[in-house]
């Protein structure tokens, strides 16, 4: 039998604030345990928490980014709940007056993935477990989050995948987190059921809880789906539960906590007063927006007319795009601004952190008198890409590496003497071509390129070759 | 409505008291009069179906939250001052005979 | 009348006394009253001279504030830092805060001298003091009977003359009843007039600190010196009350237009009642307008309270963990076992019930019916309050219906104990402000209180029509012979 998958996903991404949510103290990562904490975040008696306006207003950002409906007025809740890292015994979260409403986001198929809330909330502290002990550090203690919590639209492992992507990679566009897994500055509660096609009623569902990689997201998914479908296939009921993946086995077992059980009582938190933004704030908010990642995967591809692969490669990086529309602002070509990116200066950045980081010497514009260069042909990409690797080095103009001669390239008399050469160096290969081996000709590209320094124009010295060979 | 022994347990699991037997007796009954008292309220006066926020009408705009500037913490001393302890860590045994 | 701050204040700036004397009167007369009456939980004598010297200091400096040198008391719940801080709880013996509650930080800083912490009771939960994990305060003036509670050893040190003022908190009549037990003044003011910062909660939507004195003007005068917004504390707000509240009390009461609302005198014991009738007259004598009003929804405030007090409470109380402070079970299997153990063993019975009422009214099913009918029907309260202040400046009511309970009183039930907040909890409810003054003594000698309620930030009202009884109505209570001699 088949089933179909009914899937949500709860996110929880820290926001990159300086300060805690409802204290002065820093959200700075590390640190020595319980130096980063003052009476409010460790719940001292008598302390009270003072709401963050930062928080709010990333929260207003990532909902306007998810095309959210803002709520102009919003307040905090207690949900209540007994545990060690959380230091009221309640977390100050939002319940039924959340500051984002009703969003989406887009698929690449088109499919919208439905976005039902977005609030605000606290972080708990970190337990250590050790010899019979357990250590807690409260540093995490009132860390801001916004949980994003989708609509079950999610219907197979691979579209939860990418909604899960395509969230991070907005979040970390608009500047709000760093949205890094491993590091759990995103984590992901997925909510998984299983339907037979056609059924128009939910099947039980359970929640895989703290997911901390994409390509678990997708695991889990595929794991549980066929545990539920086992089960229910030998005619047995889902438990609804929350589950925890184990991606040593790549399985998914059900969490021994009482938590199944917990009824968090919430209200409203009588020691923070409801808070408005008008409208004219959210659009304020609005405006102070980034052009939005896939605005711009779509702009690079049908107005640039950068090919497909090319543009995922730029666009998905704030700063490699803010750098590469600096250069064509600074006038390079669309085309050689991008192969020199995604051809040099990727070659140097091994790891996704790397290029979301791009921490390079030369500016926009230095990059852009380079791509100018071979643009108008006055060196070809060869040239322009060990140039590129030079000043990246140097972190020095393309002046410094480039010779007057470079610029003026091989006359053609000089390249014509060095075809000549090549065909007398390399009598069989002439031949060869001759009999209509046409790669033999790559053994006299080499000689002149060597001759040349890479400095000949390759598609001059092909004409020139055919015609002195007479193939 | 009477509340039962068993009902006052869940409810004591949630906020992590317990009872002894004779306690729960005697407390089952008090609670059971406390329920009554705090049930005088649905006597009277048609409740609205409006949602319930923050205390009263006050409200605060977005202008007047706390700017993110930060404030010095406390040292680790006195946020372990009240208790034993373990490398700057909160620390806690997991069982103690 | 006994000395009150501002003619204590005189002497201390005429070099008649110093503040290091004042304070060793009043650790005199503790050091004798206190083993029986049980007013301070903890004393601080050492940092209280310390203190005094200090003030000297700013005495001879010139331009310390009214309050400079004056010996003092702080409800046990009120954050000090460095010093004990235990809410008379079990849970929390041992505890020093590292932090100054607002309003003690504000005091201090006026030179004031504290000479320990008052009993209460425990997490400010009860009318009589008696659930405080130290043992009751005795009422001095009369030894058999309460002090009034939660902010007894507030109110019977002012009484007993172990403290010129205190302070206390009042989520449901903390403040006045025990002030009314007593024979004191004690004043609740506004919800927000004054930092809730580091007074521990009980019913944070509820909870307001307030001074008890022996006179309207010294109640002026401390509600003037601990006042204002505090950005630690955003339920607060810096109200502009003009000038010194102590220093416009002078005014009479033509024309003052005083609400009687019937439901305030349900069931109040006639004694009292005759009494509130008297003070009555006397305004109207004076050329005050008596308004007859109503206020309808005034008969649910009682259960609304305390549904709203305990489902605060259940969340508040919930911190007590056994971790980060206070009392940890000492044998355990788990550590939720230790949290419960550590709860159980910690918290006294009022406190546990009222945790657990609050965690039903919130559970799951019942919400609706309890917590969300609760706070609609809050609103309803508000709404009747504001449209009744059109009208009228100050309302007047008993503070209590009853006077003093004698002490360890069994024959009452846990709700029956209740049903002496139901003069008080309104003012709670509504966020206003209102004092308890004496206006008399019943046929044993226990002190009646007569309730002046305002509206919001009407203080400067409240505090005037106040005065003015208290210049007019002459001696109505004996004072207390005892404490500190100066
Ligand atoms: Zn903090």
């Amino acid at each position: 039998m088949n089933y179909e998958i009914v899937c949500g996903i709860e996110t929880h991404i820290e926001l990159a604030t300086k300060t805690k949510i409802f204290c002065g103290c820093t959200t700075e990562f590390g640190g020595e345990p319980n130096t980063h904490c003052c009476p409010v975040c460790t719940g001292q008696p008598g302390s009270l928490p003072i709401l963050n306006q930062k928080v709010v207003e990333y929260a207003v950002k990532a909902g306007l980014a998810l095309n959210c409906k803002i709520n102009t007025r919003s307040h905090m809740d207690r949900k209540n709940y007994v545990y060690p890292d959380l230091p009221k015994a309640y977390q100050i979260s939002q319940y039924d007056e959340p500051l984002c409403e009703k969003g989406y986001i887009e698929l690449d198929s088109g499919k919208r993935i439905g976005i039902t809330r977005i609030h605000i909330e606290e972080d708990a502290g970190k337990l250590v477990h050790e010899n019979g002990y357990t250590y807690i550090d409260y540093n995490r203690s009132g860390v801001p989050l916004i949980e994003i919590v989708s609509e079950p639209d999610i219907s197979s492992a691979e579209e939860a995948k990418e909604y899960a992507e395509k969230l991070q990679l907005t979040m970390r566009y608009i500047g709000i987190s760093d949205c890094k897994m491993q590091e759990g500055s995103m984590r992901c509660d997925v909510n998984l059921s299983l339907r037979k096609p056609g059924d128009t009623k939910f099947g039980v569902r359970t929640e895989i809880k703290n997911i901390n990689s994409l390509s678990f997201i997708q695991k889990a998914i595929v794991a549980e789906a066929e545990r539920q479908a086992d089960i229910l296939e030998a005619g047995g009921t889902i438990v609804q539960q929350t589950m925890r993946y184990d991606e040593k086995t790549d399985s998914v077992a059900p969490m021994r906590d009482k938590e199944n059980s917990d009824d968090y009582r919430y209200f409203p938190d009588p020691d923070i007063l409801r808070f408005s933004i008008d409208e004219e704030k959210v659009e304020e908010i609005r405006a102070s927006l980034p052009e939005l990642p896939f605005d711009k995967l779509k702009r690079y591809m049908n107005v640039l007319g950068l090919p497909e692969a090319t543009a995922k490669l730029i666009f998905r990086y704030r700063k490699v795009a803010e750098f590469f529309q600096g250069a064509l602002a600074e006038g390079a070509s669309v085309k050689n601004a991008a192969n020199l990116i995604v051809g040099a200066i990727f070659s140097n950045m091994d790891t996704e952190e790397e290029k979301e980081l791009f921490d390079i010497r030369i500016s926009a514009a230095q990059f852009a008198a380079l791509v100018k260069l071979a643009d108008e042909k006055k060196i070809n990409i060869g040239v322009a890409q060990g140039t590129l690797q030079k000043m990246l080095e140097s972190g020095k103009p393309a002046e410094e590496f480039i010779k007057p001669e470079d610029l003026a390239g091989i006359s053609d008399e000089t390249l014509e003497r060095l075809c000549r050469e090549a065909i007398d160096a390399n009598p069989r290969a002439a031949d060869d071509v001759r009999s209509g081996k046409d790669k033999a000709i790559n053994v006299m590209f080499g000689y002149i390129m060597k001759k040349t320094g890479g400095k000949a124009d390759i598609r001059k010295a092909e004409a020139l070759l055919r015609k002195l060979i007479g193939s | 409505m009477a509340i039962s022994k068993t009902d006052i347990e869940k409810l004591a699991w949630l906020v992590r008291l317990s009872f002894s037997d004779e306690e729960l007796e005697r407390f089952t009954a008090e609670f059971d009069e406390i329920i009554a008292f705090a049930d005088t309220i649905n006597q009277s006066i048609e409740g609205g179906t409006e949602q319930i926020r923050s205390v009263g009408a006050r409200m605060v705009s977005f202008d007047e939250l706390r700017s993110d500037e930060v404030a010095p913490s406390l040292s680790n001393e006195k946020i372990l001052s009240n208790v034993e302890g373990y490398n700057g860590f909160f620390s806690l045994e997991r069982s103690r005979k | 009348m006994r000395a009150g701050i501002s003619e204590l204040a005189a002497r201390l700036r005429n070099r008649e006394i110093s503040s290091v004397e004042l304070t060793k009167a009043y650790i005199d007369a503790i050091e004798k009253l206190n083993p029986t009456l049980n007013i301070y939980v903890y004393l601080t004598f050492d940092t209280a001279l310390k203190a005094a010297e200090k003030a000297d200091q700013m005495l001879d400096e010139g331009d310390a504030p009214l309050i400079c040198g004056i010996p003092m008391a702080l409800k046990d719940n009120i954050c000090t830092d460095g010093l004990p801080t235990t809410c008379c709880s079990r849970i929390l013996k041992g505890f020093k805060p590292y932090y100054d509650a607002t309003v003690w930080e504000k005091l201090k800083k006026q030179g004031a001298v504290l000479l320990g912490k008052a009993n209460m009771d425990e997490f400010a939960m009860g009318n009589t003091s008696e659930t405080s994990c130290y043992g009751a305060p005795l009422n001095p003036r009369n030894t058999n009977y309460v002090t009034g509670g939660s902010s007894g050893g507030s109110a019977a040190a002012v009484c007993a003359n172990l403290a010129v003022y205190s302070l206390g908190s009042d989520t449901g009549g903390s403040i006045r009843l025990p002030a009314s037990f007593c024979g004191v003044v004690g004043l609740k003011p506004t919800y927000g007039a004054v930092s809730r910062y580091g007074l521990i909660a009980y019913g944070s939507s509820l909870d307001q600190i307030g001074p008890l004195t022996n006179s309207v003007k010294d109640a002026a005068i401390v509600f003037d010196a601990i006042k204002g917004g505090d950005r630690r504390d955003q339920t607060s707000v810096d109200h502009d009350y003009g000038s010194s509240l102590a220093e416009c009390l002078e005014r009479d009461v033509k024309g003052m237009r005083i609400g009687v609302a019937e439901e305030f005198f349900d069931g109040i014991n006639p004694e009292i009642k005759s009494s509130i009738d008297e003070a009555i007259k006397l305004f109207e004598r004076n050329g005050a307008i008596i308004e007859n009003i109503s206020l309808p929804a005034l008969k649910l405030a009682l259960p609304v309270y305390y549904i709203i007090a305990c489902a605060e409470a259940s969340s508040n109380l919930g911190r007590y963990d056994g971790i980060r402070y206070g009392h940890r079970a000492s044998s355990y299997t788990s550590i939720d076992d230790m949290i419960t153990k550590t709860r159980s063993e910690g918290f006294g019975d009022e406190v546990k019930r009222r945790i657990m009422l609050g965690t039903y009214v919130l559970s799951s099913g019942y919400y609706d019916a309890y917590y969300k009918k609760a706070c609609l029907i809050r609103e309803e309260i508000n709404r009747e309050f504001d449209a009744v202040f059109e009208k009228c400046d100050v309302l007047i009511a008993p503070t209590a219906p009853n006077t003093a309970f004698p002490l360890n009183y069994k024959g009452a039930s846990p709700v029956e104990m209740y049903l002496a907040d139901i003069c008080t909890v309104p003012v709670n409810i509504a966020g206003i402000p209102a004092i308890s003054i004496p206006c008399g003594e019943d046929s044993r000698g226990l002190p009646i209180g007569m309730q002046i309620i305002g509206r919001r930030f009407g203080e400067a009202t409240v505090l005037q029509a106040a005065h003015f009884y208290e210049q007019s109505a002459g001696k109505v209570i004996d004072d207390y012979e005892g404490g500190a001699v100066i």
